[in-house]
């Protein structure tokens, strides 16, 4: 352990690094995009009602002045990174002069909940009945899933969404298609309310699971299949060890190293949203607002949001690198 | 493997004892038959908790909150109005203005009252402009700072503005159509500190519905109606029938199809036609503008194919003309809107009370109306375009489809623009192009390219619109292909980056004829520099001497004067020689209304009293009609 110091500063080097360079490309490829946010700002004011000509000239340069557009590229460079340090993204251009940060902390934990919840969801019946299906060959039943699991796989994940909301939402309307509570519904730490967002959250994370399971499935079964080939499960099972202490102590436990870093990616991806579930099925969180931000140029949401995303990814990666040394000891010897 | 097994049944189990007709609930706390339900098709509202609606695109505006909380002078109905299209609302007459339109008189309504009790009057007005005066930023701030010099209350119950220059439309500033200047209640922001900062939450309201609830997360807001609707200015009408008005975020245009069909929105916004034909269909309580094809009420705008007149291909009067003999109408309104469009020749939309003040008169002078191609004369005008759409429609449709000529034209609009590729040839061989093998080139010996700018997705049905014109430019042997903008199409048609583009430059009130509401900017004195942002409308950035006198002679005489249509037609024909547009159709909206909690909805047959587009700030008087199903 005389080297983790050195291994520990050297990752966080790479993850400031990483998260600067990050930060730095999205801030270009969000400032070249063609939608200027004064411009969306004047159509939305102006499209329907009486306009003059003369006016509008005028409100565009005030709204370059609110909006503090007016300074070069290298202006706004300097200024983002000076608030991004104080954890500010400024004000978003499409709601102004609301902050950003406002903006993303009102949105993620939705998106965080529904995420973490049908990530989790997904990786813990994935890799149950991976392992079962890879373990117990014979079963009909694990087969039955197994062609399931392969079957759903390569369906698009809109595809199942729609199928669910035809499903639950039109023929069989038992389930709610819209929104993260019923309308009008108090909010509160109780039952009630609680309840109510897990029956909203049926659908979005019926349709994650449906569309994520196949992979952690099928990645499982094949990991457990070339465990249960090795030696000391042979001398196990010669040793008369019960099969459900094989599988649980001997063959799952060394199998899932590999799918914990899979669903370390995959919590870290969380910051990302759900673009499609969230409009799919008009679920509030972090993919709505991007997309609602990219339409109208407002790139200090883009901006604020891809940010976020970055450090959560590069954090998730970090997190991995580190415990790694301590948990396997074939990494800690290199 | 038990486990497993168990859990598998016990989810068949719950499957087959739910009940199939299992409703879900919508609504906490509210009873659904109190409850008129409205998409606001601006979706998820991010900054939900901001009600300052003069803070420009802080907020949302059409989540009720101007339809229901605000209020302002005049409204001009696109239809035909609860009492005509004019409505005086906050103001107790039309406007009054001296003799060289410099200075502007209002009379209020005495007896209205804001939501908290206290009673509007000149003060807030004054309040409104001199608060728009001195700040920046504001939404009608450089409207106001442009026009106005200076507003006195002389009483109570009267405002006076002498304005920096003559503007015989400066009560357009406060005239609704879709939204107006409204007013601010001087009591409240007074006290507001900083107006760009304040949110106004909640509202304190002129209309007759306050903030009843809404969702942080911005996906509904909840109104109710007023305990004191009788101090508002809808009242002369009647009581608002719904006791709460819900403005929803229902999703894409699927999820409104499915929540219409399980009645749980009872007003679409908008919807493809292909959801509007689903509902027509299966669904016994869902109604559009029209009873029957096309269904859809077509908005006072008018969708066109624009050319970018700084663009030295599009400078040939003839060139443009050929382009327009090119396009089949019937097969642009089969591609766009399969079928369900209202059709225009000329420079106005069909909709409203515009075909009475203009396309009717215009019939004769259409059907007379020549272009000369240099080796002969045509009379290009087909009146019967609208009638061959809807024949083309009988065998699908049925008795959907009206046989009578005036709905015909009503639904389906009159005639327009006969395909003449020959005549479109020799115009092209007289503006110098020239035609080798298949394919047509330039005065200058290029390959005759057009690229037209469309939407994409954002905008489905005029991107199919631009998709078939491309076409049939194309099989002619212009290299015609479509540019999908999405999210750009607005920069790019303000700065003037497209050669063609499937927009609109002509937008009207709708049910009064004055055309200045689109026609002004249109003024060269506007024009913008290659390049450089072009104000609102004139996006074809063309100029013509002719045009600039008629809107001159526009400016000098006052809104209702009967000369106002006439200038109107000289536009309509100078637009129709020219062709700096070629005008396509109305732009339809499918709102879909479902009668199963609420009638009275207006429709073009019986009760063509407002817009039902429910974005509209004019819908504050389908309120006042609505009423209980039972």
């Amino acid at each position: 352990m005389r080297g983790y110091p050195a291994y520990l500063i050297g990752r966080l080097g790479q993850f400031l690094l990483v998260v600067f360079i990050g930060i730095n490309i999205a801030f270009v490829v969000t400032h070249a995009t063609p939608i200027d946010p004064v411009e969306q700002t004047i159509a939305a004011a102006t499209q329907f009602g009486a306009t003059s000509p003369e006016a509008i000239a005028m409100m565009r340069q005030s709204l370059k002045e609110l909006y503090g557009l007016e300074g070069s590229l290298w202006e706004q460079y300097a200024t983002f990174w000076r608030r991004v340090s104080v954890g500010d993204f400024g004000p978003s251009l499409s709601a102004f002069p609301a902050p950003v940060s406002t903006l993303i902390l009102r949105a993620l934990p939705w998106t965080v909940g529904l995420l973490t919840v049908s990530t989790l969801l997904t990786w813990v019946i994935g890799n149950l009945l991976g392992g079962l299906a890879g373990y117990y060959l014979r079963s009909r039943t694990l087969r039955f899933a197994g062609i399931l699991a392969m079957a759903l796989h390569p369906i698009p994940y809109y595809i199942i969404a729609f199928v669910l909301l035809i499903v639950f939402g039109y023929l069989w309307p038992v389930l709610p298609i819209t929104g993260g509570h019923t309308m009008n519904m108090q909010r509160g730490f109780n039952l009630a309310f609680i309840g109510n967002l897990a029956i909203h959250s049926i659908l979005p994370i019926t349709s994650l699971v449906l569309a994520g399971l196949g992979g952690w499935f099928m990645g499982m079964r094949a990991l457990v299949s070339n465990v249960v080939t090795e030696d000391y499960v042979v001398y196990a099972e010669l040793g008369g060890v019960r099969p459900q202490r094989i599988l649980g102590s001997y063959v799952m436990r060394n199998a899932l190293v590999p799918q914990v870093t899979g669903l370390a990616m995959s919590l870290g991806a969380i910051f990302t949203g759900a673009i499609i579930t969230e409009q799919v099925f008009g679920y509030p969180g972090i993919g709505t607002l991007l997309v609602s931000a990219v339409h109208v140029g407002d790139y200090s949401l883009v901006l604020g949001i891809a940010t976020v995303s970055i450090v959560a990814v590069s954090f998730a990666v970090l997190l991995i690198d580190l415990l790694y040394p301590l948990l396997d000891p074939r990494v800690k010897a290199r | 493997m038990r486990i497993l097994r168990s859990l598998a049944l016990v989810a068949i189990a719950w499957t087959l004892t739910t009940p199939a007709n299992a409703q879900r609930q919508q609504i906490s706390d509210l009873p659904r038959k109190d409850v008129l339900i409205v998409e606001n098709p601006e979706g998820t509202v991010k900054n939900a908790g901001w009600f300052n609606i003069w803070a420009v695109n802080a907020g949302s505006q059409s989540n009720g909150l101007h339809q229901l909380g605000m209020d302002t002078f005049w409204y001009i109905d696109p239809n035909s109005g609860v009492d005509g299209v004019w409505d005086n609302s906050l103001a107790s007459e039309k406007p009054i203005y001296n003799s060289d339109f410099t200075e502007m008189t209002v009379k209020l309504r005495k007896g209205i009252h804001w939501s908290d009790g206290v009673e509007f009057s000149a003060a807030d007005v004054v309040y409104t402009i001199e608060t728009h005066m001195k700040t920046n930023g504001l939404r009608w701030s450089a409207a106001v700072q442009v026009n106005v010099a200076s507003i006195s209350a002389p009483d109570s119950s009267t405002v006076v503005f002498k304005l920096k220059k003559p503007n015989s439309r400066f009560h357009a500033l406060f005239t609704v159509r879709w939204n107006a200047m409204w007013m601010m209640p001087k009591h409240v922001f007074e006290k507001a500190g900083d107006l760009i900062k304040f949110p106004f939450d909640p509202p304190v309201t002129l209309g007759p519905y306050v903030l009843n609830s809404y969702d942080t997360d911005g996906k509904w807001f909840i109104w109710r109606k007023r305990d004191d609707w009788q101090k508002t200015t809808v009242a002369r009408f009647g009581e608002p029938g719904p006791k709460y008005v819900a403005y929803i975020d229902p999703g894409p245009p699927d999820k409104r199809v499915i929540a219409q069909l399980n009645h749980e929105l009872d007003i679409i916004h908008d919807t493809s036609p292909e959801g509007m034909f689903t509902l027509a269909k299966q669904s016994k309580t869902s109604r559009g503008w029209f009873k029957g094809f096309p269904y859809a009420h077509p908005d006072p705008t008018l969708p066109m194919v624009i050319f970018n007149h700084q663009n030295p291909l599009f400078k040939s009067r003839d060139m443009r003309w050929a382009l327009a003999l090119l396009i089949d109408m019937k097969a642009v309104s089969m591609a766009s809107y399969r079928g369900a469009a209202t059709i225009s020749a000329i420079g106005v939309p069909p909709t409203g009370r515009y075909p009475e003040y203009y396309h009717e008169p215009m019939e004769t002078w259409l059907k007379d109306f020549e272009v000369d191609t240099g080796k002969r004369k045509i009379k290009p005008y087909d009146p019967t375009v609208g009638k061959q759409i809807a024949d083309m429609l009988r065998p699908s449709m049925g008795d959907q489809i009206p046989s009578d000529p005036k709905d015909i034209a009503k639904a389906f609009g009159r005639g327009w623009w006969k395909p003449d590729p020959q005549a479109a040839t020799e115009l092209l061989e007289r503006a110098g192009f020239t035609k080798r093998g298949n394919e047509w080139f330039t005065p200058d010996g290029k390959r005759f390219t057009i690229r037209i700018t469309v939407e994409g997705d954002l905008r489905p049905v005029m991107t199919r619109a631009g998709s078939m014109i491309a076409q049939q430019w194309r099989q002619f042997g212009i290299d015609a292909t479509t540019v999908v903008a999405q999210g750009s199409l607005l920069d790019r048609r303000n700065s003037g980056d497209y050669e063609a583009i499937i927009s609109w430059a002509v937008e009207t009130w709708g049910g009064h004829p004055d055309l200045s509401f689109f026609l002004d900017s249109w003024h060269s004195q506007f024009i913008a520099e290659p390049g450089k942002p072009q104000p609102p409308r004139n996006w074809s950035r063309w100029s013509h001497p002719e045009l600039d006198k008629i809107i001159e002679q526009i400016r000098q005489i006052g809104f209702d004067d009967p000369k106002g249509i006439e200038l109107g037609k000289e536009y309509i024909k100078l637009v129709a020689r020219e062709m700096p547009t070629i005008p396509l159709m109305a732009y339809n909206v499918f709102t879909v209304m479902d009668e199963t909690y609420w009638t009275g909805y207006p429709n073009a047959e019986t009760a063509p009293y407002t817009d039902p587009v429910p974005n509209w700030g004019n819908t504050k008087y389908m309120m006042v009609k609505l009423r209980p199903k039972n």
